[in-house]
């Protein structure tokens, strides 16, 4: 089973790439990732949302505690990929606007 | 043509979280019998697929009435079952999960803001799940018991051409 989720730098970007199902069982794991993600406070952070296959409200509410961290500390978050069910949920939610999806 | 005579699917599982893939699995595939959707890989099985509306819909709904029954009524302890009836008709999936766990009150859970309102301070990180259940679905209804019953429908719209086989 793949992991769920990495973290890679491309040109000194962080990039966290999301895959499968973002939910309250994997989103746990996640979180303790996303806490050390904050705390370096990188300028900038892409999300690659292109491999995530599902997603509910547990794992939208990490990527919320990820966007509000990298903006409190000033720095730039970007979504990118989403698609499908992950997409359906971020519209119903009107959080493709504030992610710019 | 004659309306197709509903089908039914019994599943009993525990009502702990880490049997719920297996219960979205069974309910995804049971849309994919209203929807016609076909899946994207039929060989690669631990893809989820969920890309048709309707499928989306329902499983969206489902993970999260899973999500409270087995976080509220059962309180993550993994000592109770969940009864689902799924019932699928010609244009029409119904799902059932019936419990007996601690009874929930849906008049407590808070509206959900609106995020393009707010400051991102405000974002919401949860209370999400039954608002997601309700504006995914037709029918959104719970009977506190014991046992508990939720009562979940999804209808294909009327100008969708079902593509089955």
């Amino acid at each position: 089973m793949l992991t769920p989720y990495e973290v890679t730098l491309d040109n000194n970007a962080t990039v966290l790439t999301v895959r499968g199902s973002l939910d309250i069982n994997t989103a746990p794991a996640l979180a303790e990732e996303i806490d050390k993600i904050i705390e370096a406070k990188p300028d900038k952070i892409t999300v690659d949302l292109s491999t995530l296959e599902l997603i509910d409200s547990s794992g939208v509410a990490a990527l919320v505690k990820l966007y509000k961290g990298i903006r409190s500390t000033g720095g730039n978050i970007g979504f990118s990929g989403a698609k499908d069910q992950p997409l359906a949920i971020f519209k119903l939610l009107r959080m493709d606007r504030v992610f710019d999806l | 043509m004659h309306e197709k005579v509903p089908e039914r699917i019994w599943l009993t599982i525990p009502g702990a979280l880490r049997y719920r893939a297996v219960a979205v699995r069974v309910v995804a595939e049971a849309a994919r019998l209203v929807s016609g959707s076909a899946r994207h890989d039929e060989h690669d099985l631990d893809e989820h697929d969920v890309r048709d509306p309707f499928d989306t819909a329902v499983v969206s709904a489902f993970m999260e009435i899973f999500n409270n029954v087995a976080i509220h009524a059962y309180h993550r302890d993994e000592a109770g079952r969940i009864e689902i009836t799924i019932t699928t008709r010609e244009r029409e999936l119904i799902i059932e999960l019936a419990d007996t766990g601690t009874p929930f009150d849906p008049r407590k859970v808070p509206e959900l803001p609106n995020a393009t309102e707010l400051d991102i301070a405000a974002l919401p990180e949860g209370g999400m799940g039954l608002h997601i259940a309700k504006s995914m679905l037709d029918d959104v209804s719970y009977q506190p018991g014991p046992p508990n019953k939720w009562r979940l429908a999804k209808r294909l719209p009327p100008t969708t051409q079902i593509a089955r086989s």
